[in-house]
């Protein structure tokens, strides 16, 4: 790029120090990466924790409905286990509670269009997804995000993931408390706690500003918190129910109450305290068991609690648990317009009506309303991304926020800019009726970019949503706030369970073809924080899926009792009920007959399984030890570019930091609390490593150890400028001797 | 503006080339899932790693429906409701300066022609060629300004003429500032994708 810059430099004085480091060494460790200096493993966990993701056919493979044939990229290092360089990705973006802001907004919108292919697809967990995107784009990327205050780390990998929220709070009518503080306050403390490195899994948090609405979904979350009050001595206090241990997935588990009244104060510890069990105690090798919600159930919420109260009374305290009470008065979204009531009686159009009846609700703050921008499929275009920043702000500021419904809310409208703002919104084709309807679909991306993906979920819900305006009793209330949730495959990031009519990808086979299906799931509970999970019923073939719906909601029209919930319908037909009333539909005619129901929804190719790899939504199991000997070594490699460009006083400086995160990498395997400082590492690494003789080379005996003594000895910066070579390369040897050291106490526990 | 800055938005690789659609009400994007699929299976580009097709029908004046390469995405587009086949280089710039023009307008071209003659289509699929819309999606290096345009102004009116035998009748920049940069490439006639091919395939190799 020379001669034009990069947007390093350009962005140099709008990116916070800390964030532009952290997607510094990320270029660091993708440059290691390409030289093939870093395992495949361990990069792959890296970038996850990045939020860098494999897509399908990343492993060079792709089934064209007659074959399977390679795509024959460059010759590269992988980026992961059967993973290609060059294959385009995806790349997850947090919005935590997925809140926006304009200009956020206008970024986004030219990352989809400079790196991806134009579209940002909204998430069911209020993250931005972008995908095709190459590996080679992600740190301009993360760089241009940082600029506006973005990161995407730990958006992937075993870490703790977006925190979410009611995208209301603040604003509802039916709140106990605005949870967004709190939401900001978990983010900020738990992003890179070193507490939460070493998960057998992802943990996925949420709140929710009261029990009863959906909003939250904090039933199926790792770790969730639901605002609650108390009377403490006359005075309210603040605090929450909180729960551990839920999750959708192949086998759904509701969460359970941790504690019922959490306080402000220990709503941060508690929470750590729950990622130390978890760390500490969660399963590590089968993945598929690994989550929080085998640990919990495994161990009986008792003892869980019992583990948790007792880590928290051995915590070392941190003055972060409460630092953010004193900031929680000052929290205030301002309106940017003054609210005023919309006049109803007007004229209006027939339009405006619609959309006013089902995406307009209105704020607890009179005059006020949150407007839903209906997306379909979650997908917005860039055109539309920058339009709606503008239109945000002119109406209500950077009051924005994603649902896990994959849509955008406007929050703080005036009331009676309604018919303005819908007009401004129709203009750009988002003024779509229907939010939060049985006519907003949810999907996850299913096969069209899932490794993980058996059939086309997106697909489906596009047909579906052909379908949904012309069911019998469409306008009926009761019909009308359906949620109709599909995923591609069992592990349910379309939140099937918890929707009334669900479908998850599946396959079976007929004369020995393999045809795309869909386990039908009837009754989940979407309100009550996702309050229960539905009945799985029959395996139906994708193209009888539209038929499902009619029939089942057609029958829920008909014979509902009054008041009578989907919920509740369903439950009151009975498994063997609703299996007998779908039977025919679980018919397949042979591919000769019809040839159709071996194809996928928008997909032509005629259905395969080849396509399936193993995902990376697991991560890799890697363990901290490992990263830390990572860091060391980008550390000797960035220090060798100092000592390149005649810095040598940076060269020796972070050489002798590249053998302290080496050394401290290894105390952490028995001393978990290992501060960062130097004499505390060395002393520790001392007594730990060298006297016991296990760092010992068996030919150099205790010559790199020493290394490290003489430099920590100067300050890491002694000695004449020349002597930072070799500074330089004793810090590489030392590193090697490291990983030496580490898979001695690794394979045989004893020392050398 | 240095005189390194004005060669600079055509080094990027992400040069694109848009050729409209001569008659869009028989046109029906959806059916172009299966035409892609089958151009993949076919190996149909045979200058590009052909990977996958998305489809974004759903969203309107969207990127409709995208076959995706390992170096460029062809799309066939509905942006602006103005449908069309955009080529839209992503890496690794194949040229520079005037060749990347062209060799963007010889794989416009190439897909359009692709879709004027797939037997699936039945010939339903014209291209006009009066108006081109030329774009770089690089900000740092086209931001959508005046300064981008007079940098390219050259190239392309040379690129333009070369192909058409006589130079643009305008170029107009289309885009917003915080879009890509756009032009609009007004001509004065209209030739046939298939003659605009061949005048390219007989140009001198560049």
């Amino acid at each position: 790029m020379e001669g034009v810059g990069s947007w390093q430099e350009k962005l140099k004085d709008q990116i916070p120090d800390k964030l532009g480091r952290e997607v510094d060494i990320f270029e660091t460790q993708m440059e290691l990466r390409r030289r093939g200096e870093v395992d495949e493993r361990l990069f792959a966990e890296t970038r996850l924790r990045r939020g860098v993701y494999g897509q399908r056919y990343d492993n060079g493979q792709r089934h064209d409905g007659t074959q399977n044939r390679p795509l024959p990229y460059r010759d590269h290092p992988t980026k992961g286990p059967e993973t290609i360089w060059d294959a385009p990705g995806m790349v997850r973006i947090k919005i935590p509670y997925g809140k926006m802001t304009a200009d956020q907004m206008d970024v986004l919108a030219e990352l989809s269009e400079d790196y991806s292919d134009g579209i940002s697809h909204v998430t069911t967990r209020q993250d931005i997804q972008l995908h095709f995107v190459h590996i080679e784009d992600t740190p301009d990327m993360m760089r241009r995000l940082a600029a506006v205050d973005i990161t995407t780390r730990e958006a992937c990998g075993n870490s703790v993931r977006n925190v979410t929220a009611c995208h209301l709070a603040g604003v509802c009518k039916t709140e106990t408390f605005d949870v967004t503080p709190y939401a900001e306050a978990l983010k900020e403390f738990l992003l890179g706690h070193p507490d939460v490195q070493d998960f057998g899994r992802k943990m996925k948090p949420a709140f929710s500003g009261c029990a009863h609405e959906a909003c939250g979904l904090v039933n199926m979350h790792d770790i969730g918190y639901i605002a609650k009050t108390r009377e403490v001595g006359g005075k309210v206090e603040r605090g929450f129910e909180f729960y551990v241990g839920g999750g959708l997935g192949a086998i759904p588990h509701p969460a359970q109450l941790l504690t019922d009244f959490v306080t402000e104060r220990e709503m941060l510890p508690l929470t750590q305290a729950v990622c130390r069990v978890f760390a500490r105690l969660g399963e590590k090798e089968n993945r598929g068991r690994a989550r929080i919600k085998f640990l919990v159930a495994k161990l009986g919420i008792e003892e869980f609690r019992r583990l948790v109260l007792d880590e928290r009374e051995t915590l070392p305290h941190d003055d972060r648990w409460t630092a953010y009470i004193d900031d929680l008065a000052g929290y205030r979204e301002e309106a940017l317009r003054e609210g005023a009531p919309l006049k109803l009686e007007g004229e209006h159009s027939e339009g405006f009506r619609a959309w006013h009846d089902t995406n307009v609700r209105a704020q607890r703050q009179e005059g006020y309303a949150v407007v839903t921008v209906k997306l379909p499929l979650g997908d917005i275009t860039a055109d539309q991304m920058r339009s709606l920043a503008d239109i945000a702000r002119e109406f209500t500021g950077d009051n924005v926020r994603l649902t896990v419904e994959q849509n955008i809310v406007l929050r703080w409208v005036n009331e009676a800019d309604l018919p303005r703002l819908y007009a401004a919104l129709d203009v750009v084709d988002l003024g779509a009726p229907g939010a939060e309807t049985i006519a907003d679909l949810t999907s996850c991306p299913g096969t069209d970019t899932c490794k993980l993906g058996i059939a086309a979920s997106r697909g489906l819900v596009a047909e579906l949503a052909n379908h949904v305006g012309h069911l019998n009793g469409a306008t009926d209330p009761a019909l009308k706030g359906l949620r109709i949730k599909a995923s591609g495959c069992f592990n349910s990031c379309g939140q099937h369970h918890i929707s009334d009519l669900g479908f998850y990808g599946i396959s079976r086979k007929k004369g020995g073809r393999l045809v795309p299906h869909f386990q039908v799931v009837l009754g989940g509970k979407w309100v009550e924080n996702g309050g229960s999970f539905g009945l799985a019923t029959l395996a139906i073939p994708s193209k009888n899926i539209p038929e499902v719906v009619k029939r089942v909601t057609n029958r829920f029209v008909e014979e509902r009792e009054p008041d009578e919930t989907f919920t509740a319908f369903v439950e009151r037909l009975g498994k063997v009920e609703v299996k007998s009333f779908l039977q025919d539909l679980t018919e397949v005619p042979s591919f000769e007959e019809d040839p159709s129901y071996y194809s996928d929804w928008g997909d032509p190719r005629v259905f395969t399984m080849e396509d399936y790899g193993e995902g990376e939504c697991a991560g890799e199991i890697v363990p901290l030890v490992e990263f830390g000997l990572q860091a060391s070594e980008r550390e000797v490699f960035e220090a060798q570019l100092y000592f390149d460009a005649g810095d040598m006083d940076k060269a020796k400086a972070m050489a002798y930091k590249a053998m302290l995160t080496a050394a401290q990498a290894l105390v952490k395997t028995e001393f978990y609390d290992i501060t960062d400082d130097p004499d505390h590492i060395v002393t520790e690494f001392k007594a730990r490593f060298h006297e016991t003789k296990r760092f010992h080379d068996k030919f150099a005996g205790t010559k790199f150890a020493n290394y490290l003594f003489q430099a920590h000895e100067n300050g890491g910066n002694g000695g004449r400028p020349e002597q930072a070579r070799d500074q330089v390369q004793e810090a590489q040897l030392f590193i090697e001797a490291a990983y030496k050291c580490y898979e001695r106490i690794g394979t045989a526990g004893a020392p050398a | 503006m240095t005189e390194t800055d004005s060669v600079a938005p055509l080094t990027s690789a992400e040069v694109s080339v848009k050729l409209f659609v001569d008659d869009r009400s028989v046109v029906r994007p959806l059916e172009l899932i299966a035409v892609f699929h089958r151009w993949i299976k076919e190996g149909v580009l045979e200058d590009e790693l052909m990977i996958d097709v998305a489809n974004y029908e759903h969203v309107p004046k969207g990127p409709g429906i995208v076959l995706i390469c390992d170096k460029a995405h062809y799309y066939f587009d509905v942006r602006q409701n103005r449908w069309g086949m955009r080529y839209r280089g992503r890496r690794d710039a194949r040229a520079t300066g005037e060749e990347a023009i062209v060799r963007a307008f010889g794989s416009a071209l190439k897909a359009a022609s692709l879709l004027e003659s797939d037997p699936a289509l039945e010939g339903r699929y014209g291209f006009r060629t009066d108006e081109v819309e030329f774009g770089i999606y690089d900000r740092l290096r086209a931001p959508s300004d005046a300064a981008t345009l007079t940098a390219v102004r050259p190239a392309l009116e040379s690129s333009v003429a070369a192909l058409y035998g006589e130079p643009p009748e305008s170029l107009d920049l289309v885009s917003g500032a915080k879009e890509p940069f756009l032009v609009a490439i007004r001509n004065g006639t209209s030739p046939s994708v298939e003659e605009l091919l061949g005048k390219l395939a007989a140009a001198p190799a560049g």
